[in-house]
């Protein structure tokens, strides 16, 4: 699977996921760190509806790590305080990177928590949805 | 009178900032910044927008420092922010990804997908609420508890649902100009400083990170006449966008092989606005054009009037102050605006008593002259 998308899923996920997937590399392979888990800045730019052009809305706190796995370097990127987090994104990069047998095995854990994902969001908006609007017009 | 270099207050400085934590304790109470984090939202969302950094945590610890004063914990912020190294940079964030919490329009009753009201105040009775004196943990479960009982019974959505655009339907009608993508690379006003006449980036950039206050009441300014801009707000939104960034190393940059990071919270704002162009025939014709207004967080009263002061600036022909991309954009800056006029009260010894020296020797030239 494709950094885009299990990386959304992992994040979107409560963080259980990702534990549960480093935690098979770490007890395998030597995972050795490159970059601690440290904060730093993205800077985010948006394209504003108007004119369609782009800016800089400003920037947003991450928490950074990089692992090395069998020469590979994996790294893991997430928004806010996330140290634990972090790493264990970078661990599971570094996995793909070096097409650890054990990723062809994660894709249907991946999937299946894409779709639960989905379905809380889901039920999130359909709960939201309790504060729309039913317009009646009246009679004058 | 020759100047005189002084120096010392050290011991003083020292006690007054013992004295400033004994203000902050003295009460034998403290706040967990998590009950911060979960209690105060739109401060939060407030101070992470002026500062123009997005952390819950780090806006909900300023403002523990700060003791709940909005300009500290801005400069805490600001100040922090510039201790840390800033790695990415983030792929385009399109509006239209925005998973919506609250939508409305005051232009259309109607509007595809219809009006999601959200969390808002806009409907409340503006009363204290005497109960919250004695909220107790106990009232706050039962209370969620029974929220969520109530939501059980809402069946979900097969999919999640993206909303379109309420302009996009009037660019369809023809009503508005459709603009193509410009993805002219942005100018980053925190890398380098603004010059005038500035570009449209910088004017978002400073007006997003502007004091809600000094935003609010530029817009506000524009309207009661000081302006010339009268906009219908077309679309509030509030909702959260997610972000991705780019492999920092990978020659090949793939979208499919971007990092999701995360996402953040915005409130996001047209409004549309009434003017009058030329047509082909040299006559005048009624047309619309948008203003734009966005910033981190909840706060729609700012994103609303910074979607006035945008279509102001897009128009520096009228006379106006709030046409005058100078004066809104000098002066809308918390930390440069509190700080320029909190440094009055810091030691001026040298320069008032220069200013003492000329009246004195005026006074004196003038009873010389008398006697």
């Amino acid at each position: 699977m494709k950094r885009r998308r299990r990386t959304e899923i992992l994040i979107q996920e409560n963080g259980q996921l990702a534990k549960k997937l480093s935690a098979t590399i770490i007890d395998a392979y030597e995972c050795k760190e490159i970059l601690e888990p440290q904060y730093g800045l993205t800077m985010i730019k948006m394209r504003e509806s108007a004119k369609k052009s782009l800016f800089y809305i400003g920037e947003v706190l991450i928490t950074e790590a990089k692992v090395e796995i069998s020469n590979c370097i994996g790294i893991g990127i997430v928004v806010g305080v996330e140290d634990e987090l972090a790493k264990q994104l970078a661990i599971i990069d570094a996995a793909y990177k070096a097409e650890l047998p054990e990723t062809i095995t994660w894709r249907d854990q991946l999937i299946e928590a894409e779709k639960q994902n989905t379905k809380e969001r889901a039920k999130k908006q359909a709960e939201l949805f309790k504060t729309k609007v039913s317009f009646e017009t009246m009679e004058v | 009178m020759g100047y005189v270099p002084v120096k010392g207050g050290t011991e003083a400085i020292d006690a007054s900032i013992k004295r400033l934590k004994y203000e902050r304790l003295k009460g034998n109470e403290t706040i967990e910044i998590q009950t911060i984090m979960s209690t105060m939202r739109g401060m939060i969302d407030q101070v992470m927008s002026e500062s123009s950094l997005y952390s819950p945590f780090l806006a909900a610890l300023a403002i523990k420092q700060a003791e709940g004063s909005m300009e500290e914990a801005v400069f805490l912020m600001r100040a922090h922010r510039s201790t840390l190294p800033r790695p990415y940079y983030s792929k385009t964030v399109e509006p239209e990804t925005m998973l919506v919490e609250r939508r409305i329009s005051a232009s259309f009753k109607d509007i595809p997908g219809g009006q999601l009201l959200g969390a808002t105040y806009d409907y409340t009775h503006r009363l204290l609420d005497f109960d919250l004196i004695n909220e107790s943990s106990e009232s706050i479960q039962r209370w969620l508890q029974n929220y969520q009982t109530e939501l059980q019974q809402v069946d979900a959505f097969d999919e999640v649902k993206y909303f379109p655009k309420v302009v996009d339907y009037l660019r369809d009608e023809g009503l508005f100009e459709n603009h193509q993508e410009d993805n002219t690379v942005p100018k980053d006003i925190t890398k380098q400083s603004l010059q005038f006449p500035s570009t449209r980036s910088e004017r978002l950039q400073v007006m997003t990170r502007g004091q809600t206050g000094a935003v609010t009441s530029l817009g506000y300014a524009s309207l009661r006449g000081y302006g010339q801009v009268h906009p219908t707000v077309g679309e509030v939104r509030v909702g959260a966008v997610p972000i991705y960034v780019g492999h920092p190393n990978e020659m090949e940059q793939n979208t499919e092989d971007e990092f999701y990071i995360g996402e953040i919270t915005v409130t996001e704002v047209e409004s549309f606005v009434p003017t009058q162009v030329k047509n082909a025939n040299n006559e005048y014709e009624l047309q619309f054009e948008i203003g734009y207004g966005i910033c981190y967080g909840q706060n729609e009263t700012k994103a609303i009037a910074m979607s006035i002061l945008d279509q102001c600036l897009e128009h520096p022909e009228s006379n106006f102050p709030t046409h005058d991309e100078e004066f809104v954009l000098l002066h809308i800056d918390s930390v440069e605006s509190t700080g320029f006029i909190s440094h009055l009260k810091l030691p001026h010894y040298v320069t008032f008593q220069s200013k003492l020296d000329s009246v004195r020797q005026v006074k004196k030239e003038v009873q010389e002259v008398e006697n």
